[in-house]
């Protein structure tokens, strides 16, 4: 699967950058989910989202990580003044705990449920065309989707 | 150490100034405030000049000394300040500071800002930010916490619009104020929605302005019968800790217990406070870190008309923010001249009466779901 690619492998999206590099990773293996992309300090084992080069408790240098890629939509919020860099308008913001490293991380929102949004639903971070990074060129980003109920389809 | 005092304070009403320069409009609230406090230009020692724009609206930087030489005021060590929306708060902490531990005898502060420029969008945290590129813009953090606030305890949106229909009922009584005439909870609530919950009459609008405050020490000041003695001035910087609990805001609590520790007071002697009300919901978690209130009751608050003029500890009597408007290096200063002015008695119908103590709260900068500044002033009379 390449970098241009959405994580669904839908084809003819054309070849799109991420909107920041190191940002988040496209599933590998057997997932089928992308993750963010954290940093895990070697030496006290502090996790931390975004990346830091240093460890903030110890000076450590960090090292990668992948992080859970579903969580909980602990607050959120609907933007409707004009969006920038090419946002969708409205536009989702929210803050999600994500499962595992218990990290409240800032992200985008489907534009597409923003319906749908409350406290406490359960998301999962999906990855897409979405905006226009600073250079202008179309970009991709990160957001988070609602997890389908029981029942519902497994994939949207 | 023999802590400071403020003798004299200046303000150019807030408003839009298209025709005035930054350094014009810098440079009057500078006069006025030596006029006031009947100092010529050769005794200040120290200065600072607070504004988070000013090098990129002139194309020049070291603006603080051209503000200075309006005032005839050279030689001496000028500090340019720049701290986000606590710019103005966070030059009159360094001052207080410095007179306090006798690096000199008389400090003048000043602040200001233009905001009516072409390119002006809404803040944000910087355009490199991963959270500017993934769309934060500064309303929306704030809009979070009103939603947290609003599941974990059940504050309304009516309760919200309140800070609003209060601080523009005190504005009428403002001439410094930029918006004065009363607003209704309907209109509040009808304005046009930026982000969930907040509506447009709920923040904070831009303004151009200036504010000025000389500061001495405490001995120096003891033969002026309308100083105001600095209790304490804390600046405290952002936590970033994750996961950051959008209610308790543990960087305002700890800027607030702060400034009550190196005073010696607690909420309950406070007669007046001016704090940040950027947004409204804003206004009501400061109240809650400044203890006027438990957590969570800062919308009952309002609504029980505690904070408003009259009751029993008025918040923002200058309109706040959401009124005055906010020139961003400017608001931390007109919070500070609001409070002076409150304990000399000569705030006329804005007067709290019997004020013996105030408080002056802001905050400024986004990161991590933090504030990246908050600086808190207690003065007496």
């Amino acid at each position: 699967m390449t970098n241009g690619e959405s994580c669904n492998g839908a084809p003819g999206e054309g070849d799109f950058p991420p909107i920041v590099p190191g940002l988040f990773r496209l599933p590998e293996g057997g997932e089928s989910e992308p993750s963010l992309l954290g940093g895990r300090c070697p030496e006290c084992g502090g996790v931390y989202f975004p990346r830091p080069k240093y460890c903030p408790k110890c000076l450590g240098e960090t090292a990668e990580t992948a992080l859970a890629s579903r969580g909980s939509l602990y607050s959120y919020t609907v933007v409707r003044i004009k969006a920038p860099m090419g946002l969708p308008e409205p536009y989702g913001l929210g803050l999600v705990d994500l499962e595992e490293s218990g990290l409240r991380v800032f992200g985008l929102l489907d534009p597409a449920t923003l319906d749908l949004c409350r406290i406490g639903l359960p998301v999962r971070l999906t990855v897409a065309p979405m905006g226009t990074n600073v250079q202008g060129t179309p970009c991709l980003r990160p957001f988070f989707t609602p997890i389908p109920e029981p029942g519902e389809g497994a994939s949207r | 150490m023999t802590g400071a005092a403020i003798i004299g304070t200046g303000l150019v009403p807030f408003g839009k100034h298209l025709d005035r320069s930054l350094v014009d409009l810098a440079g009057e609230a500078a006069y006025l405030a030596l006029k006031d406090a009947g100092i010529k230009p050769d005794r200040v020692g120290l200065g600072y000049f607070a504004s988070a724009s000013a090098a990129a609206f002139m194309g020049d930087m070291t603006v603080g000394q051209n503000v200075f030489w309006e005032v005839g005021i050279s030689r001496i060590p000028i500090v340019n300040v720049e701290n986000a929306c606590t710019s103005g708060s966070t030059a009159a902490y360094l001052a207080c500071r410095a007179v306090a531990t006798g690096q000199a005898e008389v400090a003048l502060v000043v602040g200001a800002e233009k905001m009516f420029v072409k390119t002006m969008g809404l803040l944000n945290s910087g355009a490199n930010e991963l959270d500017t590129l993934l769309g934060m813009v500064a309303p929306a953090g704030f809009a979070m916490r009103a939603a947290r606030h609003m599941q974990e305890f059940g504050t309304t949106a009516e309760q919200l619009a309140m800070v609003s229909v209060k601080n523009r009922r005190h504005a009428a009584a403002n001439p410094a104020a930029q918006y004065r005439k009363p607003v209704t909870l309907e209109e509040v609530l009808a304005s046009p929605m930026i982000v969930d919950p907040l509506t447009k009459l709920q923040c904070c609008p831009i303004a151009d302005g200036a504010a000025a405050l000389v500061v001495t020490s405490a001995g120096a000041a003891k033969v002026d019968r309308r100083a105001v003695k600095v209790k304490s001035a804390v600046y405290c910087t952002g936590g970033y800790e994750n996961p950051q609990d959008l209610v308790r805001w543990e960087t305002d609590y700890r800027a607030c217990r702060q400034a009550y520790e190196e005073a010696g007071l607690g909420p309950k002697d406070l007669s007046v406070v001016e704090c940040h009300d950027a947004f409204t919901i804003a206004e009501i978690l400061h109240y809650e870190a400044l203890r006027l209130c438990e957590t969570g009751q800062g919308g009952r608050m309002v609504q029980e008309g505690h904070t408003a003029l009259g009751g029993r500890i008025p918040v923002n009597v200058s309109g706040g923010l959401l009124s005055r408007g906010h020139p961003i290096a400017a608001t931390g200063l007109a919070q500070i001249y609001e409070i002076v002015a409150q304990l000399r008695g000569e705030a006329g119908p804005r007067q709290v009466s019997g004020a013996r103590v105030g408080l002056a709260h802001c905050m400024g900068g986004d990161k991590a779901a933090d504030s990246k500044s908050c600086t808190v002033v207690v003065m007496a009379n």
